[in-house]
């Protein structure tokens, strides 16, 4: 081998240096609001390929319901916005890492997930649903049997219906994200798929005539920010922050927006 | 750095992975084989006379080596039902990965091809060899032989690719451990072990074209 092992462990141990030096320090688990004041921005995982809730506008800037929400939070800190476009499978790692200092994401709120970081109180309510033309007839799970549900990785819909699909029978096809599964969709690939409660607007809008609808409610979920554990800090300001905009009507005016619908009672915990 | 290192988890999902590594071997090995027949046929098409099938196969040639194989795999996956062709995901992955690996496998079988001294060919013709016989034993045996090493690169090369047929759902090792971590969160345990699954996979392809090289091409004991 001509160029030795001692130049290619020299090159490794540089490539290493070099990663950690790009990366600053910012690792603190216990994040505080001065934190991300003194830091002068305010990093925020948003998803972007998700209609109503997240999508890339054509200024390149997110825009939708979760990237407004972010917008008022960089607005009531007092710091510009830096938006991470994160996907349901990365959006931990990311926050976990310290990528991104908070995640405003379509992220439900589950046990599990709060295992690995701290939820706010829910600012959105959304329900894991099956989506599929009208002239699916679908009304209960037993019907699914022998169907090819596309769901994407991870989400609700796939832990929700992953442990069941054997015995009821169900085809479950896992695309790595709501763009490619809603796609899927419309190229005739799958029978269902598994998105939110508004999205068939958005599939009637871009391929007219086959009148998606929501066939299936699974379960209703709420979205929450999530910070890392032990934030308490940053998670109180939330809370706060939260309960302020759902109170003045901000929150209310981004869900008529964005939802076309006025914002629900939403739970507190 | 207040992250806990959990590889206990790895171990408990192994059966899965063990599963994962089953389905990505059966998958490049099945591709490989009707890869390997593509170019073969592509390379002799090449040769042909007729400069309408050596053109075609030019356009399909670099048309497959200048993209990318996520976009050929999401055009025959996506793209095609629009045309009429709908393609369980199995089968749209094993079909990508095919045409792929054939185009690389046409240039690299052409060049064994045209490797091989015209004297031997006339060599044949003049023992009354038919055309078969002199394409399969004088032609194909010998530039096999001689870029072998290359279509083994090719071949892992290709089994390395199948890691993304994970956006069009099909299942193999990439997808089932995104779907595992989806679920625990714990991507530098769960990568970190499937890097050394796919390393300890491309090694055993690897001792595999070995010894078949020895079986097969032993008898041509010139090569250096």
């Amino acid at each position: 081998m001509r160029y030795g092992i001692g130049r290619l462990l020299g090159l490794a141990i540089a490539l290493l240096l070099g990663i950690a030096a790009a990366n600053p320090a910012h690792r603190a688990t216990a994040q505080t609001v001065d934190d991300i004041i003194k830091k002068g921005k305010v990093v925020i995982g948003v998803n972007t390929t998700t209609p109503i809730f997240g999508l890339m506008g054509k200024d390149g800037q997110p825009e939708g319901y979760d990237p407004d929400v972010a917008r008022l939070v960089g607005k009531y800190i007092g710091v510009p916005v830096e938006f991470v476009s994160v996907t349901g499978a990365n959006r931990i790692p990311y926050l976990l890492s310290g990528q991104i200092d908070m995640v405003i994401a379509l992220f439900g709120i589950t046990p599990e997930r709060a295992l690995q970081v701290s939820f706010s109180i829910p600012y959105a309510v959304e329900a894991a649903t099956l989506v599929g033309p009208a002239s699916r007839q679908v009304k209960t799970i037993d019907d699914l049997k022998g169907l090819r549900v596309g769901v994407p990785r991870g989400a609700m819909q796939d832990l929700i219906l992953t442990p069941i699909a054997q015995e009821k029978g169900i085809n479950l096809m896992r695309f790595d994200d709501e763009a490619t599964d809603l796609q899927a969709l419309i190229s005739g690939q799958t029978d269902l798929a598994g998105t939110g409660l508004l999205v068939n607007r958005t599939l009637n809008r871009n391929d007219p005539g086959k009148d998606y609808q929501v066939k299936l409610v699974l379960r209703e979920l709420h979205f929450g920010i999530g910070v890392r554990r032990g934030a308490t800090d940053l998670l109180q300001w939330l809370n706060t922050f939260i309960y302020t905009i759902k109170n003045d009507g901000e929150l209310d005016a981004i869900s008529r927006k964005w939802r076309e619908l006025p914002l629900e009672n939403l739970p507190v915990f | 750095m207040g992250y806990v290192f959990q590889f206990g988890t790895v171990w408990r999902e192994f059966d899965h992975l063990l599963l994962g590594a089953w389905l990505t071997l059966r998958l490049s090995a099945l591709a490989m084989v009707f890869g390997l027949a593509v170019g073969i046929a592509g390379a002799q098409a090449k040769a042909s006379s007729s400069r309408l099938m050596r053109g075609a196969v030019q356009v399909y040639v670099e048309a497959i080596r200048n993209t990318p194989f996520l976009v050929q795999l999401l055009f025959i996956y996506l793209g095609l039902p629009s045309l009429g062709l709908r393609l369980t995901p199995d089968e749209a992955a094993l079909l990508a990965m095919v045409v792929n690996l054939g185009a690389y496998a046409t240039e690299i079988v052409r060049a064994g091809i045209e490797a091989v001294p015209k004297g031997q060919i006339e060599a044949g013709r003049s023992l009354g060899l038919k055309p078969w016989q002199i394409f399969r034993f004088i032609v194909l045996m010998p530039a096999l032989r001689t870029v072998f090493p290359a279509l083994g690169s090719q071949f892992i090369l290709v089994m390395l690719a199948s890691s993304v047929v994970s956006v069009i759902s099909a299942e193999e090792l990439t997808a089932i451990t995104d779907t595992i971590v989806a679920r625990n969160f714990r991507s530098f345990e769960f990568y970190f072990v499937i890097t050394g699954i796919y390393l300890a996979m491309s090694l055993a392809f690897q001792t595999l074209f070995a010894g078949i090289d020895r079986a097969l091409f032993a008898r041509w004991a010139d090569r250096a």
